[in-house]
This record gives C-alpha cells, sequence and structure tokens, in this order.
C-alpha cells in the first residue's frame, strides 16, 4: 500500500527496530516478536540517508527537515526535497519509521 | 540511500556491533553458531540465542559472548572462574589453556540453543558448575569423552 506523506508529516525511528552507526553509516535491524534475528533482513542507509536519519526526531515535521539541509548543503536542483519525501516513505512503507500523529 | 544489506552481517565487525546494540537495549539476539569449541554441547551451525546479563555477574559455568581483548573476535566460551578483575572462559572442546576476559567485554550469555529446529541442552542450569569444574581440569575431554566414544557403539548396540 502507498504511503502518503507530506511535508506536514512528522516521524521518528519506530521501537521494533535497533539502529546503530557502524563504519559511517546507519544499519537497521528489525526487531521480530521481542528478538533480533539474523536470518532476518538488514538494512543499511549511506551518509545522505544518515544525514536525513538524524533529524527525524520525532518532534520536526519533514518540511522543517527539508529546510535545514537546504542551510547545510547546496540545491540547485531541488533534490534534498525529492530525497525526504522519497526516503521517508520508504522507511515508512518498511515500518522502518513511525508516523507521529498530533 | 536505503539498501536491504543481509550480505553486511557476514562482516564481524558489523554483526560484532549489531548484537552489541541489541543486547544494550536488552533484546535478545538470534544467530548460527560457527566452530566446534563448544562441542558437544554447541555444534557448528547450531541457532544460539544470546540475552544481556542486565547489569548482573555472569555466573560461574555461564556460556558467555565475549570480545576478546586482543583478537577482537567474538567468542562463546565457558566461564570456568575468575582471576582479580577478569574471567576465566574456556571452550568445552578446547584443550589447556583459558582466556582472560575483562568484565566489560562480557557481552551476554547464551539463552538458547536450537538444533535443527528443536531445543537443546546445554549446561546452563546446575548442571553449568560441574561442567565448568570439569572444564577446568579438562578431566571432561582426558577421560569422560574418551570413554563415552568407546562405550557408545556398545551401548547403541545394546539399544537396538
Amino acid at each position: 500500500m502507498p504511503v502518503e506523506i507530506s511535508l506536514d508529516t512528522i516521524c521518528l525511528p519506530s521501537s521494533d527496530i535497533v539502529a546503530r552507526e557502524i563504519e559511517g553509516e546507519i544499519i537497521i535491524v528489525p526487531v521480530v516478536s521481542g528478538i533480533g534475528d539474523m536470518e532476518d533482513e538488514l538494512f543499511s542507509l549511506n551518509e545522505t540517508g544518515k544525514t536525513i536519519w538524524d533529524k527525524l526526531d520525532g518532534k520536526k515535521k519533514l518540511g522543517d527537515v527539508v529546510i535545514e539541509l537546504k542551510k547545510e548543503f547546496n540545491d540547485p536542483g531541488g533534490e534534498i526535497e525529492k530525497d525526504v519525501i522519497g526516503l521517508v516513505s520508504e522507511l515508512l512503507k518498511r515500518k522502518i519509521l513511525v508516523e507521529i500523529r498530533c | 540511500m536505503l539498501k536491504d544489506d543481509k550480505e553486511r552481517l557476514l562482516s564481524e565487525t558489523v554483526f560484532t556491533e549489531v548484537l552489541q546494540a541489541f543486547l544494550q537495549k536488552e533484546i535478545p539476539f538470534r544467530f548460527k553458531a560457527a566452530g566446534q569449541s563448544m562441542s558437544p554441547f554447541i555444534k557448528d551451525g547450531d541457532q544460539l540465542t544470546v540475552s544481556s546479563l542486565s547489569n548482573k555477574s555472569p555466573r560461574f559455568g555461564d556460556v558467555v559472548v565475549c570480545i576478546h581483548p586482543e583478537s577482537k573476535k567474538l567468542i562463546i566460551h565457558r566461564l570456568i572462574g575468575k582471576k582479580s578483575s577478569s574471567y576465566m572462559i574456556k571452550g568445552d572442546n578446547t584443550y589447556g589453556k583459558y582466556d582472560l576476559i575483562p568484565g566489560k567485554n562480557i557481552l551476554g550469555k547464551v539463552s538458547k540453543v536450537e538444533r535443527n529446529g528443536r531445543r537443546v541442552f546445554f549446561g546452563a542450569g546446575f548442571e553449568r558448575i560441574l561442567i565448568a569444574f570439569l572444564n577446568r581440569s579438562d578431566f571432561h575431554l582426558r577421560i569422560l569423552l574418551p570413554t563415552w566414544q568407546r562405550l557408545r557403539p556398545y551401548i547403541k548396540r545394546s539399544e537396538s
């Protein structure tokens, strides 16, 4: 099912995952039935993904995340917003992030 | 940006970090054992569940998961004693020398062993004390296992 999000969406990492920064990347392992399993999935976020991930604190709207990133990085082609929306949609779909509803 | 990256767990560094992350959150972690140093209780390919020590000290005879202070490798051996502030650990299937591991290097302990989908006994109850004593003296390797191996064909024959 497609996940609908907007710049007003607020997200934070799910309590059903364990995430750790390893060798400059974020490694994410799901917790299934209260246990981690080497046979289950494992995801990694590259440096760009990590930059976005670090800002998803359950308080900021995605719009604020985009504004912060635009201050930190050049964005002549307007890629930042697309990257944030794309990554967050994917993480919500995989239940790595949860949406906070106000 | 997001990659389904299961192969990364094959890297020992990543695996150790992931295991530590789980145990720090007191969430058990399940994985496949590699090696024969804990045979016959834990065999190559067994599924192990490792749990956090929950800020308690490991007990004599526990099968602990730790990082070796020199090689930095992850090892799973039995705790057979204490020397000043370090713990003596040794595989149930290894002769002679034990390793000394500082308490901070012990990540957790094995809480469950499964083989072919079934839970197996690995000496984690009160019997762990006896196993640890035998392990420390190598008595089980010098006397018990060779005797068992010699007797086994006769026992099997009489069972059939």
